[in-house]
């Protein structure tokens, strides 16, 4: 099979770390209409576009990883019916109850026509939906793609996952980056940020949010045999490390086996600005500056045992 | 595309669990549209609906909508033969969009109404990646789990989906579907949308008045040909080619001149490498709002000439299933071209003049059909079709 390369040729992210963005990149009317979490989408993607220096089409892909999809909007269309009834119900709030809606309002913004898809997955959700889209890049079926994620947890969910006892750090925020195929970025003269060199997601057996007690897990020997990589090779770590002990110390475990002998350091973004599914654009981006000459990998597991592993390299390799 | 073998089906619909009970239900054109009970109705124009029966079963720690993806999906791997082994690499990919709202709606209503009780347990399964986890945990499924929301056309995509792992050799066998239960807000939505119909709805009728909502679960075991032919699967139908295209249009319409739709019918037909002449059915979107099936009718027309193709709507005897019709109506192609039997379009009086197609009114038609297509579409213009070629 001809499989192609991928890279990087743009990020976007919004953030706790990019505030005031927003009113710059959303025109008077997604201003007004969209809400919060849409709003920081279409300005991620738009950040990525601009980056990549890449203009929407018919050959523009989207794929929008999130765990809370909208879910602001939805309590809100609920409540506004709890308070007064059936003329309280708005249709405009209506279709961002469906977690699509970020993905829908972001390919108009951006007029991205090709395919559009939005996973929904607790934690993984970005890094699931940029190997997605790695995947359909390097098998041909798209040229270009924004993928990343979103989220904006709501308040109400937030303090019932607190009441149970989750520990974890949660922030609000959307990234995207820009994935070509390598001959596609070079044609049209772009700067290459790096390379996704292999891409995995695997399930471990777990219970529904539990964590598990195996360290065996073939989704990183799977990223690192589509990179034609070994243990060694890996530079760095970019874990999904965010305050939950449980999960992490499992995370943990599960690098150090795969990539035994060797410990390459592990680090997180997620606990600065909080984890948001928009977060792994920026891990991509990161590892892939530091990752320059080697390699890098992005990490995450789910409770529930969903894993994800993208193996990046820094856009010097691409000399060689 | 390389093709990819249907080796397993099983369903959960308003006819009861089964594949059985559903293929008896569509081509007896038989309509399960009635009023609703589930949730409360009173003050809304529609009252009615298409709900699963109460027999189904299953655990009620889970969620209505767990319960019915967990039953569907075993059904499906049951009926394909896949034993524990094979399930270890199988892959697991779900279009939903409801998850189990239902459950975490009556809590929230109570709440608001000062009932001060604690999140029940099926809380932490009100998003849709929640059927993932259950399903491949109940049934151990260790290849890749993917969640995919788009709308209506999840259930298609999900096939879509599964398909690609298996062209890229990521797995042999995948385990796709889709499942959605009735919600209050879905309810509540497209009646503030005034998109319901307060009678069981009429897709292509010329006095259509808009969709039924329903529920009900989906799942197929998708296979590579040649794992499925190794094992000496029985193989129903195969997974020819599949588009799939966004309109960038409008957040809850489709593009007017059905732009998308036609791309993705399109890009269907080119990776399946059959011609618009090779089609012989198209079981369609057809929810019945006056808008959706005058612009599908276009976008067929577009790419397929007037007549010829017969066209029928699942979703007129078991009412818009949401994230579960995608699957739901690519069960009901597959049994279609395994039959040679067209289901037909219930309670289709008149065809709207707009409409160029045989609807195949009220009565199912036999008719042996080499290729069909399944179309699917959601809000935010996700444009999902699927192409299906008969066994043999």
């Amino acid at each position: 099979m001809n499989r192609r390369r991928v890279v990087v040729t743009g990020v976007g992210v919004v953030d706790g770390h990019a505030s005031g963005v927003l009113s710059r990149l959303l025109d008077e009317t997604e201003a007004r209409r969209l809400s919060r979490v849409c709003q920081m989408t279409v300005a991620a993607g738009r950040l990525a576009l601009a980056d990549a220096d890449l203009v929407g089409g018919p050959g523009l892909a989207l794929v929008v990883g999130t765990e809370f999809g909208d879910m602001v909007s939805t309590i809100r269309f609920v409540d506004d019916y709890l308070q007064r009834g059936i003329p309280g119900l708005s249709a405009l709030l209506f279709p961002h109850t469906v977690m699509n809606t970020m993905a829908a309002t972001t390919a108009i913004a951006v007029t991205a026509r090709d395919l559009s898809l939005t996973l929904n997955a607790p934690l993984v959700a970005g890094e699931l939906a940029i190997a997605r889209a790695a995947a359909a890049v390097r098998a041909g079926r798209i040229d270009a793609c924004l993928a990343g994620g979103a989220d904006e947890p709501p308040r109400t969910v937030v303090d019932i996952y607190r009441e149970a006892g989750a520990s974890d750090v949660r922030g609000e925020g959307a990234g995207f980056v820009v994935l070509e195929s390598l001959d596609g970025a070079r044609a049209r003269g772009a700067r290459i940020l790096g390379e996704i060199v292999g891409e995995a997601w695997r399930a471990l057996a777990v219970r529904p949010h539990g964590v598990g007690r195996g360290t065996r897990s073939k989704t990183i020997a799977a990223a690192l045999a589509g990179a034609d990589a070994g243990p060694g090779d890996v530079g760095v770590v970019y874990t999904s490390a965010n305050g939950d002990s449980v999960r992490e110390e499992w995370e943990r475990t599960l690098l150090e086996r795969a990539l035994a002998p060797h410990r390459p350091p592990q680090r997180s973004l997620s606990l600065t600005a909080g984890r948001h599914s928009g977060l792994a654009a920026r891990s991509i981006a990161t590892a892939a500056a530091e990752a320059d000459g080697g390699l890098a990998l992005v990490h995450a597991v789910a409770r529930g045992g969903n894993q994800v592993a993208i193996v990046v390299a820094g856009a010097g390799a691409l000399a060689a | 595309m390389k093709p990819v073998a249907v080796t397993g089906l099983g369903v959960v619909s308003p006819f009861g669990a089964g594949v059985k009970a559903y293929w008896e239900g569509l081509s007896g054109g038989v309509c399960a549209i009635r009023p609703l009970t589930l949730i409360d109705t009173e003050g809304f124009r529609c009252r009615i609906g298409a709900e699963v029966p109460d027999s189904i079963g299953g655990s009620t720690r889970r969620s209505r909508a767990d319960r019915f993806a967990l039953a569907a999906a075993r059904e499906a791997l049951d009926d394909a033969g896949i034993g524990r082994a094979d399930r270890a690499d199988t892959a697991l990919i779900v279009g939903a969009v409801g998850g189990g709202m239902l459950e975490a709606e009556a809590w929230y209503w109570q709440r608001a109404r000062g009932v001060t009780a604690p999140p029940p347990r099926v809380l932490a399964s009100c998003f849709p990646s929640s059927h993932v986890d259950v399903v491949g945990s109940a049934l151990g499924l260790g290849g890749p789990r993917e969640t995919v929301v788009t709308a209506c056309s999840s259930g298609a995509a999900s096939l879509a989906m599964a398909a690609d792992l298996i062209a890229d050799g990521v797995v042999s066998i995948a385990l796709a579907g889709g499942v959605d239960a009735l919600t209050r807000i879905c309810f509540m939505g497209f009646n503030t949308l005034k998109l319901l119909d307060p009678e069981p709805c009429r897709p292509f009728d010329r006095d259509r008045r808009g969709m039924s909502i329903g529920e009900g679960a989906a799942f197929v075991v998708l296979e590579a040909v040649e794992h499925a032919r190794a094992r000496d699967a029985r193989v129903y139908a195969e997974l020819t080619g599949y588009g799939m295209s966004t309109d960038a249009f409008h957040v809850t319409s489709p593009h007017p001149e059905g732009e998308g739709m036609v791309r993705a019918i399109r890009a269907a037909l080119a990776q399946a490498g059959v011609s618009p002449a090779d089609v012989g059915y198209a079981n369609a979107h057809g929810t019945a709002t006056p808008q959706n099936d005058r612009i599908e009718a276009r976008a067929l027309r577009e790419v397929f000439g007037e007549g010829g193709l017969l066209v029928s709507s699942t979703k007129s005897m078991i009412g818009h299933t949401m994230a579960a019709a995608g699957t739901l109506e690519a069960v009901a192609t597959v049994l279609a071209l395994g039959h040679d039997v067209i289901p037909p379009t219930a309670r289709l009086d008149a065809t709207d003049p707009d409409i160029p197609f045989d609807c195949v009114p009220r009565v199912a038609r036999e008719l042996a059909v080499e290729h069909a297509i399944s179309n699917s579409f959601g809000f935010g213009g996700q444009n999902v079709t699927l192409v299906f070629r008969r066994s043999g």
